[in-house]
């Protein structure tokens, strides 16, 4: 009898909320916590668990607490050992270090950011000296992986210092004992057998833009032959052959592709993706315009708001999800790394969001005069006369002075989420990040006004759709999968 | 001031001035917010930016109740937080080769953060040894030491 009672007074242990963060989506309520967890309640269950009234009879009780959502149920080493994973870039250095082996480009596309130098400009060409002085700086970095990305301009115009680079930087990797990776971002319209072969056997993994049919591609990315969407189209399948045919002296990585999405794009979802999936690529990079470099000046044009852009990812996201059903193996790159978050609780390595940023600590942008930038954003706002983001140069400081400059210790400040208003307040705060050089570009200050800010409107728009999809059991099987290692 | 379209009076017996601040940041997206004292309390007056500004009203209300709520949670876990946070980073495990000898810190904050230990340490070796000034009830102290050894007379 005794034990009857004391059964039944231990099933009334009152729910008491631990620090939790909450955003009302429709009629329920999403809860999150430091952790990364998340949970829906209805508003009634909402204010029941507020008010401290939700007891362990409650059907909701027993997952509310294993998420950390229950005060005086908290599992503290779980939690912990959580918060640590999900934060494990705090412990190392930068590790994706961006080359621009020349600002020289043979395209002249509507929205570049890199804000790019004509063909002839050579003066703009990195040197065989400064790239290896670039991979050496690289090297200082205390992540035992390093990411060492070539970029332009279109770095192939710039092909024996990049060919030099990736052969110095295979050579130190051999001594420096750190995990190299080489990865290479190009229009793909100055590629030869030779340089593809050169690139394959030295792993470098490759990576274009594509976006979309012909038409809307060629319209976004001018190219004075007239044929950038044939000259990318025609690489991509010659990389995937060679993919398929792997060898067994070096790896051949897939060709990946990145989707810029321009005013002319909106209504274009569906023959977007179709023109990926009849390519074979399997991700694609749904990337909102930002208006730094050339775009900012060309915004009236082919900019548009984060209510657009929210619209159009949710058109995208729902056609992906229709050809996952009938068997089709695509996914959304942004759509994956949020859900790296917010399902396995661990940080995919997206430097754009993630709290402090990733500009100096996650990644430096080098110049092809050797300067060092907090991030290749950071760069582009430097080449238009404003070195605000320039923390550095290879040959004349040290890596402990670059990590301390003042434009990394700004940059690691204002992009705190602890130390902005609305984003400490934000159920998203867990999975989000914000970027000092957008907020500097767009709103003239690097803590910017957030709740005015277009980037934090897509983000949420983002995040948003993503949790509703959630919701839906048939969705998140799928959505799951795409996370899935 | 022409421009002003809106103006609520807060009083502070409901909401402290910090909830109203961040209250007033948070409908910024659509107006500039002046906040000036007033009779028990302070007036918060709107001036719209642009057409964003409807339901300004509700919005700044349906804030204020938000952060009144969330001051209460965050207060009454500010602690929890720091020390599951504190516990997180000490179960950091720094992998092979990233492990650095020099710790960052001067030889001056090492020697302060050696005595700032002792000190600690020796607070509480005073606490343990039943200090009066940290225990004037003696609530540490066990019956025996207070009043002394039960004495085994039974309950007649």
């Amino acid at each position: 009898m005794a034990q009857k009672t004391a059964a039944k007074k231990s099933k009334k242990i009152t729910s008491v909320l631990p620090q939790v963060l909450w955003r009302k989506i429709g009629a329920n309520y999403l809860l999150t916590n430091d952790s990364g967890h998340y949970a829906w309640l209805k508003e009634k269950d909402f204010a029941l668990v507020t008010a401290g009234g939700m007891t362990e009879l409650h059907p909701l009780f027993a997952e509310l607490a294993v998420k950390g959502f229950i005060r005086n149920r908290l599992d503290f080493n779980d939690l912990a050992a959580k918060w640590k994973k999900k934060n494990a870039y705090l412990n190392y250095g930068p590790g994706l270090h961006i080359l621009v082996m020349t600002l020289r480009c043979n395209h002249k596309c509507l929205y570049c950011q890199s804000s790019a130098a004509g063909v002839g400009d050579k003066k703009t060409d990195m040197n065989l000296a400064t790239a290896r002085k670039s991979v050496d700086f690289a090297f200082n970095s205390p992540n035992p992986g390093i990411t060492i990305e070539f970029q332009g301009g279109e770095p192939l115009l710039n092909w024996e210092v990049l060919k030099g680079a990736v052969e110095y930087a295979r050579k130190k990797s051999g001594t420096a004992g750190k995990e190299l990776k080489l990865a290479l971002v190009s229009n793909f319209s100055l590629m030869t057998e030779e340089k593809a072969n050169f690139l394959l056997k030295n792993e470098v993994s490759l990576c274009t833009s594509l976006d979309g049919p012909k038409d809307l591609h060629d319209k976004n990315r001018i190219c004075s032959s007239g044929k950038s969407h044939s000259d990318t189209v025609k690489w991509i399948k010659y990389f995937q052959k060679r993919c398929k045919k792997q060898v067994p002296e070096y790896r051949v990585f897939k060709p990946s592709a990145l989707l810029t999405v321009s005013k002319y794009s909106l209504p274009r979802h569906k023959e977007i993706i179709d023109e990926y999936v009849r390519l074979g690529l399997e991700d694609i990079f749904v990337r909102p315009l930002a208006p730094i470099g050339y775009a900012r000046r060309l915004w009236g044009t082919i900019g548009y708001d984060a209510a657009d852009f929210a619209g159009f990812y949710l058109k995208s996201l729902d056609y992906m999800l229709k050809l996952n059903r009938r068997g089709v193996v695509i996914r959304e790159k942004m759509a994956t790394m949020m859900l790296d978050k917010i399902i396995n609780l661990q940080d995919p390595g997206y430097l754009d969001a993630r709290c402090p940023c990733g500009a100096a600590i996650g990644q430096i942008a080098y110049n092809h005069n050797g300067d060092l930038y907090t991030c290749d954003e950071g760069r582009m706002v430097g080449w238009e006369g404003d070195d605000i983001f320039r923390i550095g140069n290879v040959f004349k400081d040290s890596y402990k002075k670059v990590m301390s400059a003042p434009a990394t210790k700004v940059c690691v400040v204002s992009s705190n989420l602890e130390a902005q208003p609305a984003c400490a307040r934000c159920a998203y705060k867990p999975y989000c990040g914000v970027c000092p050089v957008y907020n500097y570009e767009v709103q003239g200050s690097l803590w910017g006004n957030i709740p005015s800010n277009d980037r934090c409107g897509l983000f949420k728009g983002i995040l948003d759709t993503l949790f509703t999809l959630l919701k839906s059991p048939a969705n998140a099987e799928i959505l799951k999968k795409w996370v899935t290692k | 001031m022409t421009n002003i379209t809106l103006s609520v009076k807060v009083n502070a017996r409901d909401y402290d001035l910090d909830a109203v601040r961040y209250a007033a940041y948070a409908v910024s997206d659509a107006a500039y917010v002046f906040i000036k004292p007033a009779v028990g309390g302070v007036t918060v007056e709107f001036v719209p930016k642009n057409a964003a500004a409807k339901n300004l009203n509700a919005r700044f209300k349906e804030e204020l109740k938000d952060e009144k709520l969330r001051v209460s949670i965050f207060d009454a876990n500010r602690d929890l937080r720091e020390f599951m946070i504190l516990k997180a980073l000490a179960y950091e495990e720094v992998p092979a080769g990233v492990r650095q000898e020099d710790s960052g810190l001067t030889p001056e904050q090492e020697k302060e953060l050696d005595a700032l230990i002792a000190q600690v340490e020796g607070e509480i070796k005073k606490e343990s040894a039943g200090n009066k000034t940290n225990d004037p009830l003696g609530i540490t102290r066990t019956w025996e030491e207070k009043y002394g050894a039960k004495n085994g007379r039974k309950k007649k």
